[in-house]
């Protein structure tokens, strides 16, 4: 991994003028013409409405309770020129698609394939969160880890050590509070050099299977990275079929899975994306 | 080539539904466990703990204190009815400084305006006698309230508190099949209840925010908080000695809404035991930290979210209203109004529950706001007892200052105390407002559940109401 | 008092008091849940000549399937019926082609079988959706499959079973039979057919007749359970499930069927302590979670991290007594006391 794709995260940025937002332009609902779309994730009560207001200039409402956000907010900022469509997510704490939310929020990364995808998380609460945040990897490899509530954890004594989080994941991590604004400026760099490419992101999708379930899965990966050589999330789909999920294998069926590859993407089709999803 | 993908794809899901029957059932539970080890191995690389606890945790020991045995309850009461306290004095002023700049100088200033530029009488009557006076009447009694109510139970929620009311009362609620989280949006029905249907989304389980959106309509609406206390302080406070008359109304409207809380846990016991017996049901209510609330923001946002975006609808469905109200009185035929027409064809449905037919009527067209019932049953009973010397003119809805002469004036309509309390009855159960049905329709999505939710209150309110006039008419000798 | 109006001259409060009591009684009688008059009328309805016909030919493949024979009574007695009424089933069936009758026995074709076993997975499929997608009570889930059984249409079995990613047994532990009529029985015994000491597998638990099942889940029995036999007389059956001691009655016990297994085959360690047992500021360590917690409400608790090997801390109780907040994974949760009854805690002292 290479340690230059880590955004500057260091404690200067805590300091930097929270009004004075170097090539922020919010743009609230104004969301034609976007380059770039964004999508939030998070686990319930872990302050994305509040990063999505910071970036867009909305003011959602935001409160201390898990579960605010029912349906997908949408909204637009302009960052270093290039407008970006900020997709809110509904705070979910998995993505299996067992309630209607984490059917909208899986659905939204798995086929709406945004650019980015800020995974927000609890800085207090990191191992439940990172249980989201490992299945969104699953997904897609374009993600930016948002380490939220960092006034929290500091109040609780607790450091985290982001730079070796940001290795063990293998995307980006940057540190916010962002009720205060702080590291809001580091945030959208970060977001910038993954939707730009600049920085690369090579998930560790690091979790083992269980010995009970590898043969099984690896046979279907097998299968299906020789179907589909483009299919950016084999292992997670054979996982899917393997628990039966029927959206997953009529989306197979009907050719809504892969999808347009990256490459297809950045040529210029992306067009056709974004004219599904809207 | 199409083709052949098709079959190469259905060969893998077919392989997939083989592989199944190996693998076994608890797939999910691995694959949880093996996601939650990994998560757990990276957390505990990076986080770094603090060596010693801290001599005093803040949650912790607020916590103990907001859920214990002893200061829970105390606690809550409080709270609530310093909330409750807050918007009822705060709202006074306000709303009276709002009636007489928008009831009392700006409408006859606009009937003034039309009357200079020629209009004819039916178009300002249609338009300022009804549309602009039930938007005016439904703004003046509602935004003040709410401004306040709404501001104070974000604040309590961004602290982080409401989760613990929900933790305290999850028993009451778990006993009427219902989520502790009803709790709250019941709380807020208080407020309002198209707001109170909004908040039943906190509830994740589909059975119970049905329930919750379904019963939401049993607590006393801020529009209906005003009926309950004019009613109560001519009819049953009468009947007590003048030093106890305030205390006696008073105890009255707190009864009413105490019995609506009570309906509301019944009909959810009901409900959650037959027609949604089967729905699916989970419950999780996470405590969430203490948070120190932001007061602007709180502001800001419920004052958009919430107070402005209730009142729009309020005034969306009002404006008609008023239309409509302004027509009936005064569109007329055979030589009575349409609106004496229909309250004479209803006053038997009336009598028989122990109201009239200028109430039912009154009901019927002043479905879109509470607020606008006691002025329009007003105006109707003068119009229908044809009294002279009251009132606004045909068709305009009005107050009096003076609850003595709201009295006199409802006594000429032929008023008794039954009449009063099966009001208060009938005000507490019936159909919801419409913007409440609105919401209840987009929420929920259903048009069954809507219809369930929208005719429940009002079957119970007939049998209520009907039931008690019997009984007292037996009781007090009649005929 | 205001006088009533002159439309109701006749008007009388006691006569309208009684009226009224009068129409309410009668609303109740009609729609009271269950027995009311349209409840009733419901369930009489159902007894209509194609559901018999379909209960029989069910009727018929599951004697098959275990290798019984059927007689006109034995037919009768399963549907619930006389005997007059199973012969006229029986000759509908078999000029319909669906059943013949050899040596004096009644026999499926191979279109009767078929249709049969389309009838067994419409059951089976719909008390898996109960079981996995609604939040009817475990008792409750074969009279309501009885029911649709017969309403469900081919294509809307199959939608069903793809909404549930094709299961395979129902909750019971009963194989569903595949669109194509493929059937692998279970191939388990009655229980009370093991000797004395004998570990088995639960395999299948029959949820007819009702009461008897009840008394099955009643015990926290569940398919794929390891128990082992204790003794054996007229009166009981008594077995050790889960670490704890139990009986049936021979009859109740009869409708289990269970799998040999090795004499030392690892018996489910008993369970733990169940979480509610756990004092608030005390902290234990998650066990297992037990099967009978399925569906939403089982994922719900893998979600919240609450997993084999977790730690979990009692924080405090609400003062009405339920629910009880815990931390888990430095979180602050509340879980009713019907939800923690199913995770249970390592025993104190045990580290593995």
């Amino acid at each position: 991994m290479n340690p230059t794709s880590t955004p500057p995260t260091s404690p200067a940025c805590a300091t930097c003028p929270v009004h004075n937002l170097a090539g922020l332009k919010r743009l609230g609902v104004d969301m034609a013409d976007w380059d770039y779309v964004v999508a939030l994730a998070g686990n319930p009560n872990v302050g994305k409405s509040t990063v999505f207001n910071n970036l867009t200039g909305l003011r959602q409402h935001t409160g201390n309770w898990p579960g605010k956000t029912v349906t997908r907010a949408e909204g637009g900022f302009e960052y270093a020129g290039r407008r970006h469509k900020l997709v809110d997510l509904p705070g979910t704490y998995s993505l299996l698609a067992t309630s209607t939310d984490e059917e909208v929020a899986r659905d939204f990364l798995l086929f709406g394939r945004p650019d980015v995808t800020i995974a927000v998380v609890d800085a207090t609460r990191l191992e439940r969160n990172l249980n989201l945040v490992l299945q969104v990897l699953e997904i897609t490899e374009r993600v930016v880890v948002c380490l939220n509530l960092l006034d929290q954890a500091r109040r609780l004594g607790i450091e985290i050590d982001d730079r070796r989080l940001a290795r063990d994941l293998g995307v980006p991590v940057v540190r916010t509070a962002a009720r205060y604004g702080e590291g809001t400026q580091a945030l959208l760099q970060a977001v910038d050099e993954v939707a730009t490419g600049r920085a690369a992101c090579r998930p560790r999708r690091v979790f083992e299977e269980p010995p009970v379930l590898k043969q099984a899965l690896n046979s279907l990966v097998t299968e299906l990275t020789r179907l589909h050589p483009d299919l950016p999330n084999p292992r997670w789909v054979a996982w899917r079929l393997l628990d039966g999920d029927q959206r997953i294998a009529e989306a197979l069926r009907d050719g809504e899975l892969p999808g347009p590859s990256a490459t297809a993407r950045q040529a210029g089709a992306a067009a056709a994306v974004r004219g599904s999803n809207s | 080539m199409n083709r052949s993908t098709t079959t190469d794809v259905d060969r893998l899901l077919q392989r997939a539904r083989d592989l199944r029957w190996q693998v076994g059932g608890s797939l999910h539970d691995h694959m949880a466990e093996a996601i939650y080890a990994e998560a757990a191995r990276v957390a505990d690389r990076a986080v770094t703990r603090p060596g010693q606890q801290p001599r005093f945790d803040w949650d912790r020991t607020l916590d103990r204190i907001v859920t214990s045995r002893l200061w829970g309850f105390p606690l809550m009461l409080l709270l609530f009815a310093s909330v409750f306290w807050i918007t009822i004095v705060g709202a006074n002023f306000p709303s009276r400084w709002l009636a007489s700049l928008l009831v009392d100088t700006l409408h006859p200033a606009l009937k003034q305006l039309a009357a200079g530029l020629g209009s004819p009488g039916w178009l300002s009557g249609l338009l300022l006698d009804g549309a602009y006076l039930a938007t005016a009447w439904v703004v003046s009694v509602m935004l003040p309230p709410m401004a306040i109510f709404f501001p104070l139970f974000t604040m309590l929620e961004d602290f982080g508190y409401l989760p613990r009311v929900a933790f305290n009362l999850d028993r009451l609620f778990q006993r009427a099949g219902a989520h502790g989280k009803q709790s709250l949006s019941m709380m807020m029905g208080f407020g309002c209840n198209a707001a109170g249907v909004v908040a039943t989304r906190i509830i994740d389980s589909p059975r119970e925010r049905l329930i919750a959106m379904i019963t939401n309509n049993f607590a006393l609406c801020n529009g209906r908080w005003p009926t309950q206390i004019l009613i109560a302080s001519i009819f049953i406070g009468a009947t007590a000695p003048p030093v106890l008359a305030g205390l006696v109304s008073a105890a009255a409207v707190v009864g009413v809404a105490l019995f609506g809380v009570v309906l509301s846990l019944v009909t959810s016991w009901g409900l959650s035991r037959t027609v949604l017996r089967g729905a699916v049901s989970t419950f999780s209510l996470e405590l969430p930290p203490y948070r120190p609330p932001r007061l602007l923001q709180t502001l800001y946002t419920s004052l958009i979210d919430r107070t402005l975006y209730v009142l729009w609808r309020a005034i969306v469905f009002a404006a008609p209203a008023g239309v409509v109200i302004w027509l009936v009185a005064n569109v007329s035929f055979g030589g009575s109004s349409l609106a004496e027409h229909i309250i004479r064809w209803l006053d038997p449905v009336g009598f028989l529950i122990g109201l009239n037919g200028v109430i039912l009527l009154a009901y019927i067209i002043a479905i879109p706001a509470n607020e606008i019932v006691i002025p329009t049953v007003l105006m109707l009973t003068v119009l229908t007892a044809r009294l002279t010397g009251v009132g606004e003119g045909t068709g305009v809805m009005f107050e009096l200052e003076d609850a003595n002469h709201t009295r006199t004036l409802l006594l000429a309509g032929g008023w008794t105390v039954l009449t009063g309390v099966n009001l208060m009855l009938f005000s507490l159960l019936h159909n919801p407002c419409s913007t409440t049905i609105y919401t209840i329709y987009r929420e929920s999505g259903s048009v069954k559940w809507t219809v369930v939710a929208a005719l429940l209150p009002l079957a119970m309110g007939l049998v209520a109401t009907f039931f008690v006039a019997q009984v007292w008419r037996l009781v007090a000798g009649f005929g | 008092m205001s006088p009533a109006p002159a439309s109701l001259t006749t008007y009388d409060p006691l006569t309208a008091l009684a009226a009224g009591l009068a129409s309410l009684a009668l609303l109740a009688w009609l729609f009271w849940p269950r027995r009311g008059l349209l409840a009733v009328w419901k369930r009489f309805r159902r007894a209509s000549a194609r559901v018999l016909k379909e209960d029989a030919l069910k009727h018929l493949c599951k004697v098959e399937i275990s290798g019984g024979s059927v007689s006109l009574t034995s037919l009768a007695g399963a549907l619930q019926s006389s005997q007059n009424t199973a012969a006229a089933v029986i000759a509908e069936l078999q000029d319909a082609g669906l059943i013949e009758a050899r040596e004096g026995a009644l026999r499926l074709t191979a279109e009767g079988r078929r249709y049969g076993l389309g009838i067994i997975r419409a059951h089976r499929i719909w008390e898996r959706h109960l079981a996995e997608q609604t939040g009817v009570a475990e008792a409750d889930w074969h009279e309501l499959a009885e029911r649709e059984e017969h309403r469900l249409s081919a294509d809307q079995t199959e939608a069903l079973a793809a909404s549930l990613g094709h299961p395979t047994h129902d909750p019971h532990g009963d194989p569903i039979p595949t669109p194509d009529g493929e059937f692998v029985p279970h191939g388990g015994q009655p229980l009370g057919t093991f000797p004395v000491g004998q570990r088995v597998r639960v395999v299948h638990i029959e949820d007819e007749p009702e009461s008897l099942y009840e008394q099955i889940v009643a015990e926290g029995i569940y398919p794929g359970q390891v128990i082992e036999l204790t003794g054996m007389t007229n009166h009981s059956v008594g077995f050790l499930a889960d670490g704890r001691p139990r009986q049936l009655t021979p009859v109740v016990a009869a409708n289990i069927s269970a799998d040999l297994l090795a004499r030392d085959a690892a018996i489910g360690a008993p369970p733990g302590p169940a979480l509610p047992t756990l004092p608030p500021g005390e902290e234990g360590v998650v066990q297992l979670i037990s099967p009978l917690c399925r569906g939403a409400e089982r994922r719900r608790l893998l979600d919240l991290g609450v997993l084999p090997g977790t730690r979990i801390r009692a924080e405090m109780r609400s003062p009405g007594g339920d629910p009880t907040a815990y931390r888990v994974r430095d979180s602050l949760i509340a879980l009713r006391r019907d939800q923690a009854r199913h995770v249970h805690l390592r025993p104190a002292g045990t580290t593995a």
